[in-house]
């Protein structure tokens, strides 16, 4: 999903260059990032989805709250949204049309009026565990969520239907600790829904059916610790269909030493997924720690990955080599980011922090 | 007082006792520690000999035990024992109900959570020392390290108290079979007789099965020509040493004979399967069968909750672990008729940060944590000492290291001021100035 430019930066100036700009976005791989704004958070942003017409961003907290944020104020707020609160952490949100649907730890889904901040519906069993994560269809009509139940539904976005439940994945880790399911995506065409779980396993299955199309494995992804500590660590944290929907890419961590930190490097994995071709594997030994959110670069030319350890990091990498365009640390560990629409800059929060950060060296344009 | 020795220093006064002395029950904890560290081994006979079932106190006889379960690396006492959910320090889980009315404990241990009638939680212990090494010397001892004495660590100090001379099962079992923060225990000036059997690379003790190159015919035959010489021998020139030497003879028939004990194969298939597939599980079943058998004191280490990053998903998983294989474990020990003489307590080095780092975990933290006593002396449900909104600070019934010490102590009807004597200097069991929290025992 893209968000509108925040379109208070644009000077006189850029504004002038705005057909060359458009020309080299197009052409041009990312090569800085340069944080053009910074604000606070009153928690830690977990998930976020931008407004359908604003340079508005709504964020997840770990307070129980949605803020919506105000990207074009100068001094930038975050406001509380919503008359009511989930009654955990706010793991998932995303934006359907006006509507804005959230997930939290406390297993429930709520649909809300974006503008309002009106509760339009409530789901308090959605799940019976964690709900990690929610994904939007591109046609905004479905709504698939993740829970650590180990289940996938898909909703109806517009009632609130729950269309299918799928439990395909194992509801312990092979060593009989509890798994989680963290990670949903769908692929840019709709028709396929990628899942990933702790232990490093992917399921796409066909958005409508259910079946399954793909099984793909990540176990670098997942640290057992079987003599120090005996638990473990890591998981699926990340999915990104490309625009054309065959490569699939997975984030998450390598291998970890000592799994009391998030000391293993960010990994991404790019599968061709309908042949279950892994076909790069891009490790990053200078920002280490969990890759939480990836987002392919519109013509798939690129991709944008973000995460971190006791710190942040936001990395773009070429998508043909697996090669690093342009990396730096973060103002604060990432839990998601979205793209803007013009695909030159980006907005991402994370712990306590939020950021709006430019990935070409000439500025945005509105 | 007791009287002990410096190590190496052990004089024939110190092992003097009067006909009265000899009848009173003092008699009993003097002759016990009379033969403290370096003296210990030179002059097993006296201790032993005034430490026979004859002698033996009341507190013997009740035949009461201890497991131990340790949460090393330090467990979060918001996602057990004491949550804040919606506090900005609470995490994302909630808290449940127990069976308790008004206990409320974290949602990740609902099992638990419906055993209260069982358990105590103190939530209020500022041990103050946030570092692995001293928080553990100074949680397992009940006291400040000293430079000038070794102290013995509590699973020491209730095989003194509470072993039986004529036991054949160690008096103190300690299993660590994880490599991180492993610990072996000490019995410091109670000196080795006390020490643990550590079990870290397996979980049955290594050398003690009999040579192959010996049947067990062999064995039996030669152990039974041993102990008639050693009666005959006995008959005529009867000592204490000699007492003691054919009580090491048996006490290591009985530690051979014991390797049953951790062979949970020996248990039904049924009840393996209650206890579940992990290690912790298992070890909980051995716990079982060696408490069930005469060790008075195991100590099964379940690590590492160190959860500098994902805490909560480490909790998730260790939680789960340990609300089961505790909760199974209860019910075993109940079921048996073991619990109302069994104290299980749950404790480790110290709790976790309510602040939640960038890696969405805990660091170390002394000043605002949780343990739990259960069974044996325990006033079940009950929930004491508390701490501020944010679980920042105790501001309720504030224990510290000795206090739990104390409480443990008087939990199994031992006295916590009595002293040994180091030397000429006293020692009481729990340090000075601690006092037991008379609201979570019986």
């Amino acid at each position: 999903m893209t968000m509108e430019t925040p379109t208070d930066e644009i000077t006189t100036q850029d504004a002038a260059a705005t057909a060359p700009v458009a020309a080299e976005a197009a052409a041009v791989l990312p090569h800085v990032i340069k944080v053009r704004k910074d604000f606070a958070l009153p928690g830690i942003g977990f998930c976020m989805a931008s407004s359908q017409t604003q340079p508005m961003i709504y964020v997840g907290l770990s307070d129980f709250s949605i803020q919506k944020v105000d990207l074009s104020s100068e001094k930038i707020e975050p406001a509380a949204f919503g008359t009511i609160q989930h009654s955990s952490y706010v793991s998932g949100l995303v934006r359907c049309g006006a509507t804005l649907i959230s997930g939290a730890c406390d297993c429930s889904l709520i649909w809300w009026n974006s503008d309002s901040g009106d509760v339009i519906r409530r789901v308090s069993d959605a799940h019976a565990r964690w709900i990690r994560m929610l994904a939007v269809s591109p046609d905004q009509t479905r709504v698939a969520s993740v829970a650590d139940d180990m289940h996938t539904k898909l909703w109806d976005a517009a009632t609130g239907d729950c269309l299918a439940t799928w439990g395909d994945y194992e509801v312990k880790t092979p060593q009989g600790f509890p798994s989680m399911l963290y990670a949903v995506a769908f692929s840019a065409d709709g028709k396929w829904l990628a899942t990933g779980d702790r232990t490093g396993r992917i399921l796409v299955r066909d958005a409508m059916s259910g079946q399954i199309a793909a099984t793909l494995e990540t176990p670098v992804m997942y640290t057992w610790d079987p003599a120090a500590r005996r638990h473990s660590i890591g998981g699926i944290r990340s999915l990104a269909f490309s625009n054309d929907s065959r490569q699939l890419a997975v984030g998450g961590m390598g291998k970890v030493g000592n799994i009391d930190h998030l000391e293993g490097v960010s990994r991404i994995e790019i599968f061709n997924w309908q042949t279950a071709e892994r076909r790069l594997e891009i490790e990053d030994s200078k920002h280490k720690g969990l890759v939480e959110a990836l987002q392919f670069g519109p013509d798939d030319a690129f991709l944008i990955a973000a995460g971190g350890d006791n710190s942040g990091f936001i990395s773009v990498y070429n998508t043909a080599d697996g090669k690093l365009l342009v990396q730096d640390k973060a103002a604060m560990h990432v839990h998601d980011f979205e793209l803007h629409a013009d695909a030159r800059s980006l907005t991402a929060v994370g712990h306590h922090h939020g950021t709006v950060i430019d990935l070409f060296a000439t500025p945005a344009q509105g | 007082m007791n009287q002990l020795s410096q190590p190496g220093v052990c004089v024939p006064s110190h092992h003097a006792v009067t006909r009265r002395e000899f009848l009173s029950d003092r008699a009993v904890r003097l002759a016990g520690t009379a033969g403290i560290a370096g003296c210990f081994a030179a002059d097993m006979g006296q201790v032993h000999a005034l430490r026979s079932e004859e002698l033996a106190g009341e507190l013997k006889k009740q035949d009461k035990k201890v497991i131990l379960l340790w949460l090393a690396g330090g467990a979060s006492q918001l996602e057990t024992w004491d949550p804040k959910p919606g506090a900005k320090t609470g995490g994302p889980f909630r808290a449940i109900p127990t069976n308790s009315t008004g206990v409320h404990i974290s949602e990740l241990l609902p099992e638990l959570a419906q055993r209260m009638q069982h358990t105590a939680i103190i939530r209020s212990l500022n041990t103050k020392i946030a570092d692995h090494g001293r928080g553990a010397d100074l949680v397992e001892t009940g006291r400040m390290k000293d430079p000038g004495i070794l102290y013995p660590d509590l699973g020491a100090v209730v095989a003194r108290e509470l072993g039986r001379l004529e036991s054949k099962v160690p008096d103190y079992v300690s299993l660590y079979t994880s490599t991180e923060g492993r610990r072996k225990g000490t019995s410091g000036f109670l000196g080795a007789r006390y020490a643990p059997m550590f079990l870290s690379e397996s979980m049955i003790p290594p050398n003690i099965a009999r040579l192959a190159a010996i049947s067990a015919i062999d064995h039996n035959d030669r152990a039974a020509l041993r102990d008639a010489l050693g009666r005959r021998f006995t008959e005529a020139r009867r000592s204490a040493s000699v007492d003691s030497h054919n009580a090491a003879y048996q006490r290591v028939q009985g530690l051979m004979a014991s390797a049953d004990l951790f062979d949970i194969t020996k248990e039904p298939e049924e009840v393996q399967a209650r206890y579940g597939p992990t290690q912790f599980g298992h070890q909980c079943l051995i716990a079982r069968r060696l408490i069930e058998a005469g060790v008075p004191f195991v100590k099964v280490a379940r690590a590492w909750w160190d959860s500098h990053g994902q805490n909560f998903e480490t909790h998730q998983e260790l939680c789960a672990d340990l609300d089961h294989s505790m909760s199974v474990l209860l019910d075993d020990l109940e079921q048996r008729g073991l619990l109302k003489n069994t104290l299980v307590i749950t404790l480790g080095e110290f709790g976790r940060t309510p602040q939640i780092n960038a890696s969405l975990g805990r660091d170390h933290f002394a000043s605002a944590w949780s343990c739990s006593l259960s069974g044996l002396g325990i006033r079940g449900g009950a929930a004491y000492g508390k701490t501020d909104p944010e679980g920042q600070t105790v501001v309720e019934g504030e224990a510290s290291a000795g206090d739990l010490f104390a409480t443990i102590l008087s939990a199994l009807g031992i006295d916590y001021k009595h002293e040994y004597m180091v030397g000429a200097r006293p020692v009481p069991l729990a340090d000075f100035g601690s006092k037991p929290i008379a609201e979570v025992l019986t």
